[in-house]
């Protein structure tokens, strides 16, 4: 897949963008500002359209937004006139779903992501946190195929951003998803992603692709004691180098010019 | 506060006066609750709101004022009408305040025993306006009551807000969907908005004549250009982001518009709403003036040839009155139907 977006009139957002993901997996994108992470999961979710080269999912070409591709957005993208249920029912109501059995459904994702009892609630009287672990299983109750995250986490204190890197994890897990994650944190990138691409920007493009255990790990050992162990910290120096590296290149190229 | 000192207990006592000081403080304004423990208060606007017992004092003051500046202060209680006056079935007891100030200005018996800040013709004094309220209720104004006056104006008001929002929203929402009805709309609106609805009045009465046929049209046009620039902005506050997520959910077009947009834009509707009818309402009373047999506008204005201060004032008082209770009704349903306002 080749991805060529100018936006605006000459600036290469991504250039040559090639990669096949396996169903099933968690993808994490990497990489510091302006490297056209968001931009490619905009492509990926159908909301801009490559200016060349092509995308699909299964064999079939992606050409729009579509239900099999679920999107969690950082924040904001929740409906405050509709109550929490309400929220999470949306997709099956879009459908014209059972009523009852979309009712059924939204209490069952809303005790899988720790919420149960709070559908009654309105999103404005939801913390931060939980208004993230609505958004997933609002996501979830369309039963996508895959999960696109736009800096899922971002806006979240750190605490509360520890715990949901685990929920995300066993929402994986569990209901064997494919799942692409941007984020700017390397820790998140590597405690996530079973395969982790780290971009560079101006054009951006896939710098490195690495193939990690942690997320695997993360399933059945303690996060703290992982994000400790020597091979996760060895991991995430070199991958901090490799995106300073980038940095110092662009303010140099800045001062040049 | 009463803290005790060195590890002395609180007793039942000092714990009574802090509830009775709390009480109080909530009327009259004394520190209290979170405000207590706060050191600077002015320039806090936390920590100033709107007193009861303040309001009920400017209450009593406005009333106060227009009592003793209308009052006659040393009127006679009872005077000899004349016999015309008497044979007219005219008592003194059944005078308005006005009449016994006519009456007692030309005779020798009371002159110069009265006085009084305000003359009537300057303004009706309380008992007048009072006793007029009901005659007004119940006989009503040139064979038309206060209720069927009321009744012309809110219709004209109901239906010039429902066809400007009917006409409005959806081209305001065109406006905020569509560049082709950008285009188009942006011209007339960008023209016909700054007008101001009042210099249009002896226009729409040349053109549809006088009474709801102009009025109506007239409201229409004062409350549209609001409610399109409401609708246009409404839409244009929906993030990207819950769009999207929309669509992504499986969502038509229509939906879309229907359970996103629609929705989201009910705060902005709503804020358009209110402002357009406060320029409905007062832009009615002027149309009712000069292009109505009837409405408050048109009773108001009928009473100053005849000198009638006292229907001016009730006319006022029930325009002013309504006003108020029209923005209270929005407000309640401002927060029953737009709950998640301002939070978030």
């Amino acid at each position: 897949m080749v991805y060529d977006v100018p936006n605006g009139e000459s600036v290469h957002a991504l250039s040559d963008v090639s990669f096949d993901l396996e169903a099933g997996r968690l993808l994490t994108l990497l990489g510091p500002s302006g490297c056209g992470k968001t931009t490619l999961l905009n492509i990926l979710a159908g909301f801009l359209a490559p200016t060349g080269g092509s995308v699909s999912l299964g064999g079939a070409p992606i050409t729009g937004p579509g239900q099999e591709r679920g999107m969690v957005f950082q924040q904001g993208a929740l409906f405050e006139w509709l109550t929490v249920e309400q929220n999470i029912g949306f997709g099956p109501r879009m459908n014209h779903a059972n009523k009852s059995e979309t009712k059924a459904r939204a209490a069952e994702l809303l005790e899988i992501v720790g919420l149960g009892g709070f559908g009654d609630k309105r999103i404005y009287e939801l913390s931060g946190g939980m208004q993230q672990r609505v958004a997933l299983a609002r996501c979830l109750a369309n039963d996508p195929d895959v999960i696109l995250m736009d800096e899922p986490l971002g806006a979240l204190d750190a605490l509360t951003r520890e715990k949901m890197q685990g929920l995300i994890l066993e929402l994986w897990k569990e209901t064997g998803k494919t799942i692409i994650l941007v984020t700017h944190s390397v820790e998140e990138a590597l405690y996530l992603g079973d395969r982790v691409f780290v971009m560079a920007p101006r054009p951006g493009r896939i710098h490195s692709d690495y193939q990690l255990p942690f997320a695997e790990q993360g399933l059945t050992t303690d996060a703290r004691e992982l994000k400790a162990a020597p091979e996760f910290t060895q991991k995430r120096e070199e991958i901090l180098s490799i995106i300073w590296e980038m940095e110092e290149e662009i303010m140099g190229r800045q001062e040049a010019s | 506060m009463s803290a005790p000192m060195g590890g002395t207990p609180i007793d039942q006592a000092s714990l009574r006066t802090n509830d009775e000081t709390r009480w109080s403080a909530s009327l009259f304004g004394r520190r209290d609750g979170a405000n207590n423990r706060k050191t600077v208060t002015f320039g806090d606007s936390s920590a100033v709101r709107s007193l009861p017992v303040w309001s009920l004092l400017a209450f009593v003051s406005i009333f106060g004022f227009w009592f003793l500046a209308t009052y006659a202060w040393g009127l006679p209680g009872d005077l000899q009408l004349s016999e015309s006056q008497q044979e007219a079935g005219l008592t003194y007891e059944s005078l308005s305040d006005k009449q016994r100030i006519a009456v007692c200005n030309g005779r020798e018996d009371c002159k110069g025993s009265f006085s009084q800040l305000l003359q009537p013709l300057q303004f009706p004094s309380v008992r007048d306006t009072w006793n007029t309220f009901f005659e007004l209720k119940d006989e009503g104004f040139r064979n038309v009551t206060l209720w069927e006056n009321t009744s012309a104006s809110l219709g004209r008001v109901i239906r010039g807000m429902l066809g400007g929002s009917l006409l409005g929203i959806p081209i305001g929402f065109a406006m905020g969907l569509s560049s082709r009805a950008r285009g188009f709309f942006d011209t007339p609106v960008e023209l016909l908005r700054p007008i101001p609805p009042l210099a249009l009045i002896p226009l729409f009465i040349l053109i549809f004549g006088i009474g709801d046929s102009s009025a109506v049209p007239l409201l229409i046009f004062a409350s549209l250009w609001i409610m399109i620039i409401a609708a246009r902005s409404g839409v244009q506050a929906a993030n990207l982001s819950k769009v999207r997520a929309a669509y992504s959910l499986g969502a038509s077009k229509r939906q879309v518009l229907l359970h996103v947009l629609l929705p989201n834009a009910l705060p902005e509707l709503f804020t358009g709403f209110r402002v357009a009818l406060g320029v409905t309402w007062g832009t009615l009373v002027a149309a009712e003036i000069v292009g109505a047999p009837d409405g408050l506008g048109a009773m108001v204005f009928a009473a100053r040839p005849l000198f009638r201060l006292d229907v001016m004032v009730v006319g006022i008082v029930v325009i002013a009155v309504l006003g108020v209770m029209m923005d209270i009704v929005l407000r309640w349903l401002e927060s029953k139907l737009i709950p998640w306002r301002g939070k978030g």
